[in-house]
């Protein structure tokens, strides 16, 4: 069952995508694209002239894209959290890389921010897989996920969570690190053809990540667990249609600020 | 291959440059893509990264401060890629016809699919220009389409056409 799972998350997460593209056309009133409008993208992109830069650039791409899918199996195949959050982060290494490794600005500057945004919100997610840990006594996903609901122990966790999830999920009021209006998409921005494609397919697979962690809270019940994540959906997507862009630095401190005193804060409740 | 040539029509992704113009179709252009007429739905997304993109919308006359930039983003725009010409500056040059900064229409510099008239054009004909272009891209092959003129010196490494100095490394690089 988690095989299949596994095989197929790219098809998951491409699905979950377009709803969210017809969601978010709903709440601007629009009639908005077909929800398989990812997948028509993937194959259009399939059929373009790709323009590679170099080689290694071209490669990182694929690798990211890999990694990322390692980290959502893991998490589906219900391996250690913690080794999960830090092949997330190696994933990211590579995307930063990538937009290191050619000379144009605009992919720079997004490779700067990247970095930035891996800053403020990965001692959110150590420190999750730690809450989770101290209130379940071990970071195996399958053993937290065998465990009761851990929202009335872990709730400022929760909210931590909440607060970067915009970020992950490349969305207002924190989604300087793409940015499409200033910096063009940021990494992405020297890709084209089938290498952005595998950028395209790993931001399906960050989505499954995410909702994943946020399904994790629910515990034992699968059922909460998908509303919880339906509950979180549309939240993300309210937020994203009802705020402006912050700047990389605000954004930084804002998280600091909010999140990682919240998380902090219930970590040590939690072991007192 | 003719399978994929079938989604090429359901995901046209938009470049938009603006070649001197007074702004008239490029708000036309944005109301087109806003929630009114929502062009998303046919999958079209406002890229602003010509790598990325299937169509290219161009609007104003040329002027000369733009026509190399105007090349430039054609170039760049992988194949197959169609162009559009949108307001009657961009075909012909329009209310600029014969000004001394003016090139009159693009089809001097790259080669046009689709021309969309007005001044300034309204929505619903950019919108009938898009789906129109839409026919032409499913038809077009992956063929290397190169525009009329190319600024800037050009060389010859290792067999094949470059501008001048892009092949060459960077050996100094500070910082």
């Amino acid at each position: 069952m988690s095989l299949v799972m596994i095989l197929l998350a790219p098809l998951l997460g491409g699905l979950v995508y377009g709803a969210e593209r017809v969601l978010r056309a709903r709440m601007q009133r629009r009639q908005g694209p077909p929800l398989l409008q990812p997948f028509y993208d993937m194959f259009k992109l399939m059929d373009k002239r790709t323009l590679i830069i170099h080689a290694p650039h071209a490669l990182l791409a694929v690798a990211h894209f890999l990694l990322l899918w390692l980290a959502v199996g893991a998490l589906f195949a219900g391996w250690n959290l913690l080794y999960i959050v830090f092949l997330h982060l190696f994933a990211l290494i590579v995307l930063v890389l990538a937009g290191y490794s050619v000379r144009s600005p605009y992919s720079q500057v997004g490779a700067n921010r990247e970095l930035a945004a891996l800053a403020a919100y990965e001692p959110i997610l150590v420190l999750l897989a730690v809450g989770f840990y101290l209130v379940a006594g071990s970071f195996d996903v399958s053993a937290i996920l065998a465990h009761g609901g851990y929202l009335a122990q872990m709730p400022l966790l929760f909210a931590a969570l909440l607060i970067i999830l915009p970020i992950k999920l490349k969305k207002s009021p924190f989604d300087t690190v793409e940015a499409h209006q200033e910096i063009v998409g940021g990494v992405e921005v020297e890709y084209s053809g089938l290498f952005y494609e595998f950028l395209y397919m790993a931001r399906f697979l960050e989505y499954l990540f995410v909702y994943g962690l946020v399904f994790l809270f629910a515990g034992a019940s699968p059922l909460w667990g998908l509303l919880l994540v339906l509950a979180v959906f549309l939240l993300v997507n309210l937020v994203d249609n009802a705020t402006a862009r912050v700047r990389t630095d605000q954004m930084v401190k804002i998280i600091y600020a909010t999140a990682f005193t919240m998380a902090t804060a219930n970590i040590i409740w939690i072991s007192l | 291959m003719k399978f994929f040539n079938a989604f090429r029509k359901k995901s046209p992704w938009i470049l938009h440059y603006n070649a001197g113009s007074c702004n008239g179709c490029d708000i036309e252009i944005l109301a087109a893509l806003g929630p009114r007429y929502d062009l998303e739905r046919f999958g079209v997304i406002n890229t602003g990264n010509p790598k990325q993109s299937d169509i290219f919308l161009v609007t104003g006359p040329v002027t000369y401060r733009s026509r190399e930039r105007l090349v430039e983003l054609y170039c760049q725009i992988p194949e197959p890629k169609v162009v559009i010409a949108v307001g009657s500056c961009t075909a012909a040059g329009g209310v600029f016809r014969g000004m001394y900064n003016v090139e009159d229409g693009i089809d001097r510099y790259i080669p046009v699919d689709v021309y969309v008239p007005g001044c300034a054009s309204s929505p619903q004909l950019i919108i009938d220009a898009v789906v129109e272009s839409l026919q032409i891209l499913e038809r077009k092959s992956k063929a290397i389409e190169t525009p009329f003129k190319l600024f800037g010196a050009v060389e010859t490494v290792a067999g094949k056409l470059s501008r001048l100095g892009m092949a060459k490394k960077v050996t100094d690089a500070e910082d």
